[in-house]
């Protein structure tokens, strides 16, 4: 029987690692993953929990021994935010390219300058491209749920590659809500104990990782990095509905489409802003507009076919960055939905909307406007759109 | 047992084949830590010289008998300590080790070893100090010491310049993280490196941190066959005195009631052949420092 509390995003996050049963936790704090450190501790202090807990001095060790946890065959977790994963830099590219399944949870947190500590995934999106693969979770039972879901991709032998949950700080990282804690058999029988049969340090069959290597032998490994992230979009699916038949909860995939069918308007989303376009697309549709929404669950591997297919008959689609791009004018999820899109026949109309920064408030109203201004007049809009409250 | 038959009695970890300079004195000490170690290691060698010379390996072939790997420059003990978090979990016994240059330990690497010494991780940690950045042809670090000519710190066409800063005082430093080993070795006293290695093994808590002084041949400008005689000089002038720190009691390992003068020692390196006899006095300062600082912390 599965328990039901209410839970922070934090909470939830710990409560999905520590299910999953890590032999290693390394983890720094930084606001605001810095509670989800804090269950962790007390979890392996109440014994509820039973696993190394590496108390590190920054988080570039922190993934940096979760790297060699790995490589020796442990099942490893840690998470981070904002600075910390920018410090992290240099190990994190390297448990991608290592092959290993490593998984982070990343409480989405603005960059600085200026000073700021509160949410958007500005610091996961921005590495986007270092050969994890990225899931963007909208609440915190999907937070708990993927995590578990996130070693079985990982650990798949057609995948093995490090895995990001990501979640957005203080809206979901602080924000308490209904969560459903399955029992730790049910989770047993879903993920099995990690075997490594690709790469271990071990005396008993001395292996040397990383020796010296041509561009013709690291072209190679770079080709099976790309055909393993490829290779994740099936093992995602099969994970979604494996999950799903056991515990009863579907994720619909790479991306979950929502009032799509007859839909004329689509916005785009990825993260914690999801539930408020939800709102604004059934206040619209009362009114109705024909408007619907796509969230983006993974962002890597990226699901250009699933996208092509919810996005490529549509007339008109605003995509909602919490983030930007610099040097694009706009916002980064747009460069990817726009990327998808290109070469189609028909392809929609598709506009970029920059909001949210800085942990601003995304309301439902604001995205009533934004439906409005693609309805209305899409032609003289600004692009980028900021959704902004007030007039500076 | 004579210390050559003991020797001769383990396993060679190290491969025949990888490429170090002509008379590299890391080399001989890599080969004698390693087969002290034995296969039972796993052992981590970060980019420097023995990463480029093909310790871990080329292309899909290994330099080592033993499980052997590139961590990156930055991060040895932390990659170490989670090595070691696994196999503590299972509950088997495997040495895990370091073999890092100066750069990799003292410079970029000090704040990953400075968080495993204060967490008590339990790994060997072994620093060859040719002070300096020479896989990359001798750029100054922080172990480099004052008046050192390198690629960073040159000497101006009338003979001035080079590094303007003493060296850190690396092993004592260490040593005030209160780990319960550190020792410093010499390849000229095989037999003391040999021991300390071995008490090294010894420690089942906490870190153990070796750190050995390799004058460079190539880097520093000495001939090859003088190789083990400036590292014996270096000893026998105070200038890198060997001695040992086992659970906060500090140990000389040499006396060296007469030491012979630092100029025997600098003379055998071109880096050092620029200096006034103003700039060979501070040095010699420098070393009287660090001696009696060791002198009062073997008294206490």
């Amino acid at each position: 029987m599965s328990r039901i509390d209410v839970l922070n995003g934090n909470k939830a996050a710990a409560w999905g690692a520590a299910l999953s049963r890590p032999d290693v936790i390394a983890a720094y704090p930084i606001t605001p993953q810095t509670p989800l450190v804090e269950y962790l501790t007390q979890f392996v202090a109440d014994k509820e929990l039973d696993c190394v807990m590496s108390e590190v001095e920054s988080e570039h060790s922190a993934m940096s021994v979760l790297t060699g946890a790995s490589l020796a065959g442990s099942r490893t977790f840690t998470a981070t935010s904002s600075q910390g994963l920018a410090l992290m830099y240099e190990p994190y590219f390297r448990a991608a390219t290592l092959r290993l399944p490593v998984v982070m949870a990343i409480v989405n947190r603005e960059m600085i300058s200026p000073q700021t500590v509160w949410g958007g995934p500005q610091d996961s999106l921005t590495l986007r491209d270092a050969g994890w693969i990225q899931i963007y979770c909208e609440d915190n039972q999907e937070i708990l749920d993927m995590i578990i879901q996130a070693y079985k991709i990982g650990e798949d032998p057609r995948v093995l590659l490090p895995v990001n949950i990501c979640y957005d700080g203080f809206y979901l990282s602080h924000l308490s809500e209904r969560v459903e804690i399955p029992p730790a058999k049910l989770v047993d029988n879903f993920l099995p104990p990690y075997q490594p049969k690709h790469i271990k340090l071990d005396p008993q069959k001395p292996m040397a990782v990383d020796p010296l290597t041509t561009g013709d032998l690291l072209m190679d490994y770079r080709q099976k990095h790309l055909r393993a992230q490829q290779n994740a979009l099936e093992v995602l699916k099969e994970v979604t509905i494996a999950f799903q038949q056991q515990f009863g909860r579907d994720y619909f995939g790479a991306v979950e489409e929502y009032r799509l069918e007859d839909a004329e308007i689509v916005l785009v989303s990825l993260g914690s802003m999801t539930g408020a376009i939800r709102d604004a697309v059934d206040l619209k549709r009362e009114q109705g507009v024909k408007v619907g929404l796509l969230k983006i669950r993974l962002l890597r591997p990226f699901p250009l076919l699933d996208v092509q297919k919810a996005l490529g008959n549509k007339k008109i689609v605003g995509v909602i960055d919490r983030n930007v791009s610099f040097g694009h004018n706009s916002g980064i999820l747009y460069q990817e939905i726009r990327g998808a899109l290109f070469g189609l026949a028909k392809p929609p109309n598709v506009k970029p909307f920059i909001g949210g920064l800085g942990g601003e408030d995304l309301r439902v109203d604001d995205f009533g406007k934004v439906i409005d201004q693609l309805k209305d007049n899409i032609d003289g809009m600004p692009v980028p759109y900021w959704i902004l409250r007030k007039k500076r | 047992m004579k210390i050559v038959d003991y020797l001769q009695s383990c396993e060679e970890i190290i491969s025949p084949g990888i490429s170090a300079c002509i008379g590299c004195n890391v080399e001989l000490t890599l080969r004698t830590v390693m087969r002290v170690l034995g296969s039972n290691t796993i052992f981590a060698v970060p980019p420097g010289c023995m990463g480029g010379v093909g310790v871990v390996g080329w292309n899909k072939k290994s330099g080592a008998k033993a499980p052997v790997f590139f961590p990156l420059l930055d991060n040895v003990a932390s990659m170490l300590s989670g090595v070691k978090a696994h196999y503590q979990r299972q509950g088997t016994a495997v040495n895990v080790v370091a073999f890092a240059g100066d750069g990799a330990t003292v410079d970029a690497g000090f704040q990953c070893l400075s968080g495993a010494c204060e967490r008590g991780d339990n790994i060997i940690y072994i620093c060859y100090d040719n002070e300096g950045y020479m896989n990359t042809g001798y750029q100054r670090s922080g172990s480099t010491s004052k008046g050192s000519w390198t690629s960073t710190t040159p000497v101006s066409a009338d003979g001035k310049g080079g590094k303007k800063q003493h060296k850190k005082n690396f092993p004592l430093l260490m040593a005030m993280h209160d780990i319960p080993y550190v020792a410093t070795m010499s390849p000229a006293y095989i037999q003391d490196m040999v021991q300390k290695v071995k008490k090294a093994m010894a420690v089942k808590e906490g870190l153990s941190y070796l750190h050995i002084l390799n004058p460079c041949l190539t880097g520093w400008g000495i001939k090859t066959e003088k190789s083990i005689e400036a590292c014996r000089l270096a000893v026998e002038t105070r200038y890198f005195p060997l001695f040992e720190m086992e659970n906060n009691k500090f140990t000389l390992s040499r006396k060296i009631s007469k030491p012979k003068p630092l100029e025997a020692f600098l003379r055998l390196s071109k880096k050092f052949s620029h200096l006034s006899s103003a700039e060979i006095q501070d040095l010699k300062d420098n070393v009287n420092l660090n001696w009696e600082r060791l002198q009062a912390l073997c008294s206490a």
